[in-house]
């Protein structure tokens, strides 16, 4: 029996030991929170609604962009594989330099500046591309749809006057669970 | 049967659990935009963005944790938190506190009279003896979103009696409830508990769920190795409903009915109660907003044990509170309130009067003050509160944090709350002497880190001053020879440390440390000995561990572990030894399926907590399905 118990002791010990130890290595938990963000840009493609001369033909490729170092690993492309939108094949394009950009439809923007935030969404006008991110101010920046959470739960926050302004209908359904975002006069 | 249903519900539809850890991205993307919402962004119990801010001792139990951990009832959720003080008195009564003082052992838990509980803003605290009636506090608990467990004085928000810490209890929504969930379980000490709960859309912006459960649970082992005959159960159901009216405005109704039979020594105790309760938030602005919230709470004990003659007790409680939030240019967050409470009770005999009206006026304002931009943050605040014991009563408090970076968190408080007379201090002794309000003057410094991101540890020390501690003075009267008075005084010092380790995408550990230590003094010579353990005989060390594992997509593997010291031989109360021990549970998950077989106190045969009941080794098996 004291054996058992001097183990037991032991085991709450190391267990002691565990905590205290700050040397850690293991896996990004940041994972989970973009195979979760993956899936709700997937959601987004029903969503929405892109003006007609944002496909060159009824073939053409939906395409997803993430400008900025890519959060996602390959959950993006796990989640769209095979998986068309009226038709249109689902792509997914990594840009590092905003004047690469072309023929996207939603690009999720992983910048946490705010003047280089300010800067892409600039460059972007006159395209009809619904911006997606979750830098805190990336609304504020002129961005369209921000994640954010709030109870370990993601939360979306919309700038419907930015999707307005690129042309690019937010469907009353993901309007409803968004918080809908006005911008500071 | 159950399984007969479930096999129905099963070949109409069937998708996949969203608190699931392990989700693929092929099931993520086949889930609605509403359940993506409610899928748990990081494991990690813990929210970092929310706890870094806050300046005090809190840990937060997840629904999650709970369910992982196989507690099959809320009070044995509480031990998941180490910051508070657990001991199982027999087979339904339970002590908990925070910061000691949990009442003489003896009395089986029922004087833990500084720990303020709330269940979605309800108090559950009784004016009767001050503290809580665990037996009766039961939530569903897949229902259960978290509970918030601050140790330190929470008067400023809370109200009076949150002298030692605030539990609150939160439910998630109906919107998060959604479908079928049903569960049965049967073992050797827990004899059955089955759940139900339906949740569903009224509405395309209302909705619903109701509950059902019911338990029974077995006696615990004298240490003659009898039993202890306190073989009781619970049939509770219930309801919530949210209401999305607009973008602004959200409407909450909720309500619970219960009924319990209690084996006391084989006399019948009987319980019942029944509350509802509703909550309408208006956004002015995303940074103004305002909440009304109304309840009812009815709840009626008999205790036939107590006395020669059965001791009923009824309690009629009415509350309204409307908070208020606001901010005042770039720096200025003020929070602000006023409520008002009114109780009646009826005892059937022992207290003068036997029916009491206690309204409680209260008002409340808090200021947090940003004094350098997401570095250093001043929150001041008091509570004012009226009650027909004392009069005026005020609870203010100063808090400091320090957010050098994203990592690091720095507090300290200082804060006074007080304890208001119950009705046991201040109606079952009639002299000239007025019982008037314990009060405490507690200062904490707390650090809070999170060295990578997998890892949050917390630590917090305190050291608490009290007042006119309750005390049993000797009274020069030959029918009421003894008085219940304010002649003790009290300082306690301790630390609490927890953390929470995401050791791998499949392995989670989290747990903590408390030490504390307290010392008791008479101010006056007629103090009764026995007055010093009527406030508590309380363990020096506790250390809580849980270790979450997912061994594959299937199949789950937890385990919990505690160590309790010694609760040292008083003269009203024999020694209890220290004890290990710890519970496994394990699982297989497949599609809207989970049977699990949970193992709790597995260390030894039976062991004491407090009292002379010993609580046996327990094994249970559990279905649960949903839909």
């Amino acid at each position: 029996m004291s054996v058992l118990r001097k183990r037991i002791h032991r085991y709450f010990l190391f267990m002691l030991f565990i905590y205290s130890s700050t040397i850690v290595c293991a896996q990004a938990p940041t994972t989970r929170e973009y195979q979760i963000k993956a899936a709700f840009i997937f959601n987004f493609t029903q969503f929405t609604e892109f003006p007609a001369g944002s496909f060159s033909s009824p073939q053409a490729p939906f395409v997803i962009g993430v400008l900025g170092k890519n959060p996602f690993g390959s959950y993006l492309e796990q989640t769209v594989a095979g998986e068309t939108v009226n038709g249109h094949p689902l792509v997914i394009q990594y840009y590092s330099n905003t004047d690469d950009i072309k023929g996207c439809h939603i690009l999720f923007i992983n910048l946490t500046d705010a003047n280089k935030i300010e800067d892409a969404i600039d460059k972007l006008e006159g395209q009809n591309i619904l911006t997606v991110g979750d830098a805190p101010y990336f609304l504020n920046n002129g961005g369209m749809i921000r994640f954010y959470t709030k109870n370990n739960k993601m939360q979306l926050q919309i700038n419907l006057e930015a999707a307005k302004a690129a042309n690019v209908v937010i469907s009353s359904k993901l309007l409803r669970l968004a918080e809908i975002f006005t911008p500071a006069k | 049967m159950l399984l007969f249903l479930c096999l129905i519900m099963l070949s109409n539809k069937v998708f996949a659990q969203t608190e699931d850890s392990t989700l693929s991205s092929q099931t993520l993307k086949k889930l609605s935009l509403e359940e993506l919402m409610n899928v748990e962004v990081t494991s990690l119990s813990m929210r970092p963005e929310k706890l870094t801010e806050v300046a005090s001792a809190i840990q937060v139990i997840t629904g999650e944790d709970i369910h992982r951990s196989g507690v099959t009832r809320l009070p044995e959720a509480m031990r998941l938190a180490s910051n508070l003080q657990i001991a199982q008195a027999n087979s339904h009564d339970f002590a908990i506190t925070a910061r000691g003082f949990n009442g003489l052992p003896a009395a089986g838990g029922i004087l833990a009279n500084k720990l303020q509980v709330t269940i979605d803003g309800r108090s559950v605290y009784t004016p009767l003896l001050g503290g809580v009636y665990w037996d009766v506090q039961n939530v569903m608990l897949p229902d259960l979103d978290r509970v918030e467990v601050v140790s330190g004085p929470g008067g400023t928000l809370w109200g009076a009696n949150a002298v030692n810490g605030v539990i609150n209890v939160v439910s998630k929504t109906a919107k998060e409830t959604q479908g079928l969930y049903v569960s049965g379980a049967s073992g050797s000490f827990l004899q059955d508990q089955l759940s139900m709960r339906y949740g569903f859309r009224l509405d395309s912006n209302i909705f619903m769920r109701v509950y059902a459960q019911r338990f029974d649970q077995r006696n615990t082992i004298l240490s003659n190795g009898n039993s202890a005959q306190d073989a009781w159960n619970m049939t509770q159901g219930g309801f919530r409903m949210d209401y999305y009216m607009s973008k602004a405005n959200t409407l909450t109704v909720q309500g619970d009915v219960y009924a319990g039979n209690e084996n006391d020594s084989a006399k019948l105790n009987v319980t019942n109660g029944q509350n509802i309760l509703a909550r309408f938030t208006h956004d002015f602005s995303p940074k103004s907003n305002l909440t009304i919230k109304a309840y009812y709470d009815r709840t009626y004990r008999t205790t036939p044990n107590q006395l020669p003659q059965p001791f009923n007790y009824e309690l009629n409680t009415f509350d309204l509170d409307i908070q208020h939030h606001f901010v005042i240019g770039k720096r200025q967050n003020i929070l602000w309130g006023v409520g008002y409470r009114f109780q009646k009770d009826n005892a059937s005999q022992s207290f003068t009067p036997l029916s009491r009206d206690m309204p409680l006026y209260s008002t409340f304002i808090q200021d947090e003050i940003s004094l350098v931009p997401d570095r250093l943050k001043l929150t001041i605040g008091s509570k004012f509160l009226n009650n027909v014991f004392t009069g005026f009563e005020y609870q203010p408090s100063a808090r400091m944090t320090f957010t050098p970076n994203k990592r690091h968190t720095v507090w300290t408080a200082v804060s006074r709350a007080v304890r208001i007379p119950s009705r046991f201090d201040s109606d079952i002794t009639i002299t000239p002497i007025k019982f008037t309000s314990e009060k405490v003057i507690a200062y904490e410094l707390g650090y809070r880190v999170r060295p990578v991101d997998q890892l949050t540890l917390s630590f917090s020390t305190f050291y608490n001053r009290y007042y006119d501690l309750r005390s049993l003075d000797s009274f020069p009267s030959v029918t009421t020879p003894i008085v219940v008075a304010n002649s003790q005084m009290a300082e306690s010092y301790g630390f609490e440390f927890s953390g929470n380790f995401q050791a791998t995408d499949w392995w989670r550990v989290r747990g903590g440390y408390t030490f504390f230590s307290k010392r008791i003094w008479s101010t006056s010579s007629g103090v009764f000995p026995l007055s010093v353990e009527f406030e508590g005989v309380d363990p020096k060390n506790i250390v809580s561990l849980q270790s979450i594992m997912d061994l594959s997509n299937n199949l789950q593997f937890d385990l919990t572990g505690r160590y309790v010291d010694v609760l040292p031989q008083t003269i009203a109360s024999p020694l209890v030894p220290s004890y290990y021990t710890f519970d496994a549970r394990i699982a297989w998950v497949f599609k809207a399926f989970e049977i699990s077989l949970v193992g709790q106190n597995l260390l030894q045969n039976q062991h004491t907590e407090v009292g002379t009941s010993q609580i046996p080794r327990t094994v249970y098996g559990k279905v649960v399905c949903q839909f």
